[in-house]
């Protein structure tokens, strides 16, 4: 079952690639488009763990900078790190509130858009740094914390089957159905 | 065994990140026709196609929600465009109104031309009309306090309007010239044959030129002006050559004869007219005065030709 994640991971990049570049970057909505990608590295990193993230961060991030004829490298860089930084949270915390992926996806969001545009400057992208663009970064934030939820169920729908399983949470939920009483549990 | 998972995890980490950067560094420091751009147009040579394939696939998903943005922009640009065209509409209403205002101004101003300034005119404004579809009485601003009295006559730019029936101190009462109670007396165009102006009997918004001389030749179209002489003691004097109206129908079944006239004022739109106040010791003034004190076998109520022996103004005569 874990062998068909990579290939589930990979056709859920590219339908999202496609869908992002085809799709939602021509909707423009409170004037920014919505970006799946950041979001989808970091739901992909939230649940299959820090590797896997990171591993997906790159391959999306070089996918969208092949697509997008961008800087190589460039994106792939940021999404490695957001891909890590969720695995790792969930190796590290595994939040189960509702809502962090809500969380997990304006921050996500944020520090790709963050990240991205100073890597830009960086480059030395002959760019201005005003409020315009601050205004087009927490747009962008809050668009994309609008489509987390749904982008999140979606993940985690077609990722569901082949998700690796996690030592502590099998320990947690045998404690819940247990009540935590079992002698073995104990031992 | 965690050691080794942390170790590898690192690895991986620190991997792709120097690849990242290596990628970077390399796509960056290379000319645009170098292996990564290369690489680069291959993978779009690819793909296009597939992109292709799903722009035109998507596409009703894309024009879905872009009908619901162009929705939401059209709303809101209506919300705009409605407060526009209300901004717009209040505006055209104001210069609308002072175009009017305007041109009945300078339609006075030219009346002033003609020698009305020695009557002293007061401009005032229509302030309220008798709501019924005569029109017969026209409130207006002025009153005693500029000088307005009773009988003093009333005219816009177009032409003779009434007269003043009643004052009060900021506000006076004017009796139009379709009213029943008017009688003015006026000749038609250049004829020194004089009648009296009246409403006609169950046309309120028309006249009748009355008592004119039998050998009088009148045509329609004639212009109608007054005379500058009274039609009764108590009438007012009203300057002569103030246009009343148009001869539209000429009636020889009498003795005298009489003409049909439509009143050149647009009495159902009076804004802005002028009382000629005829102040104490002004022509006008000293004329009507000396009309009123002749001796009542001369006054016109004998009819038209009563009405020729009064005094004419002497710009009227």
């Amino acid at each position: 079952m874990r062998g068909s994640l990579p290939l589930r991971i990979a056709l859920l990049a590219c339908a999202v690639v496609l869908f992002q570049i085809g799709v939602v970057s021509e909707v423009p909505v409170f004037g920014v488009s919505v970006d799946l990608s950041p979001l989808l590295v970091a739901f992909v990193g939230l649940l299959c763990g820090s590797t896997v993230g990171a591993v997906s961060g790159f391959a999306v991030g070089l996918l969208v900078d092949l697509a997008l004829l961008q800087t190589l490298g460039l994106t792939s860089l940021v999404f490695t790190l957001i891909g890590f930084w969720c695995g790792r949270l969930r190796e590290a915390r595994d939040p189960q509130a509702a809502l962090a992926p809500l969380l997990v996806g304006a921050v996500a969001s944020a520090v790709a858009l963050v990240g991205y545009s100073l890597m830009e400057f960086m480059l030395g992208v002959d760019a201005p740094v005003s409020l315009d663009l601050l205004r087009q970064i927490i747009l962008g934030v809050i668009v994309n914390t609008i489509v987390a939820l749904p982008m999140w169920a979606l993940v985690r729908r077609v990722l569901e089957g082949a998700l690796p399983e996690d030592p502590r949470r099998r320990r947690r939920r045998r404690a819940y159905t247990t009540g935590g009483l079992s002698p073995l549990s104990r031992a | 065994m965690y050691d080794k998972s942390v170790r590898r995890r690192r690895a991986v980490l620190v991997l792709l990140v120097a690849l990242s950067l290596l990628l970077l560094t390399a796509y960056f420091g290379e000319a645009s026709g170098g292996r990564l751009h290369q690489v680069q147009r291959g993978f779009l040579t690819v793909i296009a196609p597939i992109q292709d394939g799903a722009n035109k696939a998507l596409k009703p998903v894309r024009d879905l929600f872009g009908w619901f943005g162009d929705t939401l922009h059209a709303k809101s640009q209506l919300s705009a465009s409605l407060k526009q065209t209300d901004k717009l509409r209040h505006e055209l209403i104001a210069d609308q109104a002072e175009k009017r205002t305007y041109k009945q101004l300078l339609a006075l101003f030219h009346l002033d031309q003609l020698g009305i300034g020695s009557y002293h005119p007061v401009t005032a404004t229509v302030i309220a009309k008798t709501p019924n579809i005569w029109y017969s009485t026209v409130t207006i601003d002025k009153g005693e306090s500029a000088g307005v009295h009773v009988n003093d006559p009333v005219i816009n730019g177009e032409g003779l309007v009434g007269k003043i029936v009643a004052t009060a101190p900021d506000g006076a009462q004017v009796d139009l010239i379709t009213d029943s109670t008017m009688g003015v007396s006026a000749r038609i165009g250049t004829s020194t044959a004089t009648g009296i102006v009246q409403p006609k009997v169950g046309e309120p918004n028309d006249l009748l030129l009355q008592y004119l001389p039998a050998n009088t030749t009148p045509s329609v179209g004639e212009y109608v002006v007054t005379s500058g002489t009274v039609a009764s003691p108590d009438n007012s004097l009203y300057p002569p050559g103030i246009l009343i109206g148009q001869v539209t129908s000429v009636n020889e079944e009498s003795a005298y004869k009489s003409v049909n006239v439509h009143p050149i004022a647009n009495l159902h739109n009076l804004d802005i007219v002028q009382v000629l106040t005829s102040a104490a010791g002004s022509r006008a003034s000293s004329l009507s005065g000396a009309v009123i004190s002749l001796p009542s076998g001369q006054t016109p109520s004998a009819g038209a030709s009563a009405s020729e022996q009064l005094a004419s103004t002497g710009a009227g005569g």
